[in-house]
């Protein structure tokens, strides 16, 4: 972790996933899905694995993002670089406000607080039904087009050009992110992690830090929660509810904490079974359950560190069978 | 009152034994078609309302020893979504058991129609369920802090390893207070399943409900269950006087209201 690896190394590797996913996927939409809800599982990762918080409300972020993107691109249609950055302002803007609140209390007590503000959120948006659509969800939402004045308009209408636009965004942003969690903010963070008592005793502003962190998070899961509503050009009230938050941390929890690879992997691994075993049964979730408990006792590192056990344990028997005549 | 009961459960189970059970709505839930499937079968409800807590308990102690057991060492985060994974295992069961379609459950004869108390008009089922749920309470009260195993469990809470020395089974003493937990969940199913009827996505609600209950209260204590029951009870009541719809945007909101003036809840210890 300590390892300093340039950065246009995990830009070539982001390129590459983003390059490499729709050749193993059978279709677009599902590696669109990964990158983005790839996305939203490095914003828990800052918290969880970075930081320590593990925020049950995650939905939260996802789900005000794709209210707020499928909102601009109806009423205000501004192309889709400004819709997402605005949405991502928002995002960070409620992040904030819940992490003031969520902080003042650890444990348990956070916990309950970051799922207490998730759910006023689900209810918020169940209620305020000529906004959002209430229980039908947000319909007719458009993509917003790319335009580049004078130069080229880029729409998305199509499955491979949206995943291209995500694609983009993708390695945008885990660039951005290995930047982040390399830097002494986040050096910062893991001080916090492993000991916030000794952290605020050496002079960091412990809670400046985490609701900073707090920002980050939320943007990063709103633009994931945008990129989803344009993906299903529909924002369903299910994107802001409990089972949501809790794919976000199974997912986090899944690749791996304190990696943004990890995140990648945890979203691929997710939804590849999900989908799956949508194809067998229709009561598929009990076998997502099972997975969820067989995953938690016995891969507690997550996939991620499940391969690399796997394959130090294959290294280590090359190693024997070399030393042997 | 019920929100008290659906509260107690989880309080006694974090409380104790330190475990955060986010399966305990589903529990509820499955309290509910339980109470169903044994009306169905016997025809009575009061049959129903007796048999549900056992057969919940006895669902809970084979879990408990299965899979629970090996989780009151584990990270919160790990726990949580553990019972998440057993909530959407259970919740997928009932589906298949019993199908998409919510069941109604009748109201016993002797319990439909109102009683007048002075001006108000109160629906006879309504005040059993407050007497029943009083009494459940009391003896929950009564079994916590007047019995001997009530001392055990609450020594056990505080240190597990020197009630252990001492010569009891934690393990079996786990395994009862988890039980115990889950069949109260159960009991606020059936009681609440005449009105509400049996559904099994009921239960993200009912665990939100405890989570808000107990949270108020402050985790892990009695009282602060009964206290945060009436408090969500009574916030519920009068928004749904002025504002039907938002009842459930009041009662987060009064609860993070709450954790901001008290943060350990009302009566938690820190």
């Amino acid at each position: 972790m300590l390892t300093k690896t340039p950065l246009f190394v995990h830009f070539l590797a982001a390129f590459a996933i983003a390059a490499v996913l729709p050749m193993l996927l059978p279709s677009y939409v599902l590696a669109t899905e990964i990158l983005l809800f790839g996305l939203a599982v490095i914003g828990c990762n800052l918290l969880l694995g970075y930081t320590g918080l593990l925020s049950f409300g995650q939905a939260l972020f996802f789900g005000s993002g794709s209210y707020f993107a499928g909102l601009m691109s109806i009423h205000l249609n501004l192309g889709i670089v400004p819709t997402l950055l605005i949405t991502m302002a928002l995002g960070a803007l409620i992040a904030i406000l819940v992490g003031v609140f969520a902080i003042r209390r650890a444990g348990i007590y956070f916990i309950m607080l970051t799922l207490a503000f998730a759910q006023l959120g689900y209810y918020i948006a169940f209620l305020a039904e000529p906004i959002t659509g209430g229980e039908d969800g947000l319909l007719d939402i458009q993509r917003p087009a790319l335009s580049i004045p004078f130069v080229a308009k880029f729409e998305f209408d199509s499955d491979f050009s949206f995943y291209a636009l995500t694609g983009a965004i993708f390695i945008v942003v885990f660039v951005l992110m290995q930047r982040l969690v390399k830097s002494p903010l986040g050096t910062v963070l893991t001080a916090i992690k492993q000991n916030e008592a000794r952290a605020e005793a050496i002079g960091y502003n412990v809670k400046l830090y985490k609701i900073v962190v707090f920002a980050f998070s939320g943007s990063v899961t709103a633009l994931a929660g945008a990129l989803y509503a344009f993906m299903l050009k529909f924002a369903p009230l299910s994107n802001i509810d409990l089972e949501t938050s809790s794919q976000i941390l199974f997912m986090t929890i899944l690749g791996g904490l304190g990696s943004i690879y990890g995140s990648v992997l945890g979203s691929a691994v997710f939804l590849v079974a999900s989908d799956f075993f949508a194809e067998l049964w229709p009561r598929w979730m009990i076998l997502l359950g099972l997975l969820l408990i067989f995953v938690m006792l016995y891969m507690p590192g997550g996939v991620s560190k499940s391969l690399e056990d796997l394959f130090a344990k294959i290294s280590a028997a090359k190693d024997q069978r070399g030393k042997k005549p | 009152m019920i929100y008290f009961l659906m509260g107690v459960g989880l309080t006694i189970i974090f409380g104790m034994m330190n475990f955060v059970n986010f399966a305990h709505g589903v529990f509820y839930a499955l309290g509910a078609f339980i109470c169903y499937q044994v009306i169905q079968v016997t025809g009575s409800y009061w049959i129903g309302l007796i048999l549900t807590p056992i057969l919940i308990g006895a669902v809970a102690y084979i879990l408990e020893k299965i899979l629970i057991t090996k989780l009151y060492r584990v990270d919160h985060a790990v726990q949580i979504l553990i019972t998440i994974g057993l909530m959407l295992i259970i919740r997928e069961g009932i589906l298949i058991i019993w199908g998409t379609v919510p069941k109604p459950v009748a109201t016993p004869s002797i319990l439909q129609g109102v009683i007048f108390l002075g001006d108000f008009v109160y629906p006879k089922y309504r005040l059993f369920i407050i007497a029943i749920s009083a009494g459940i309470g009391l003896g929950v009260w009564y079994l916590l802090e007047r019995t001997r195993f009530g001392i055990t469990i609450r020594a056990g809470s505080e240190n597990p390893k020197m009630v252990s020395l001492l010569g009891v089974d934690t393990d079996r003493l786990f395994a009862l207070t988890f039980v115990f937990g889950v069949a109260l969940a159960g009991i606020a199913g059936a009681l609440l399943a005449p009105i509400r009827g049996a559904d099994a996505f009921s239960g993200d609600e009912a665990l939100g409900i405890a989570f808000v209950v107990v949270v108020i209260g402050g985790m892990g204590s009695f009282s602060g269950a009964l206290l945060g029951g009436l408090i969500v009870g009574l916030v519920q009541s009068f928004t749904a006087i002025l504002w039907p719809e938002g009842t459930k945007v009041m009662i987060y909101s009064v609860m993070a209201l709450i954790i901001l003036l008290r943060p350990n809840g009302l009566f938690g210890k820190a």
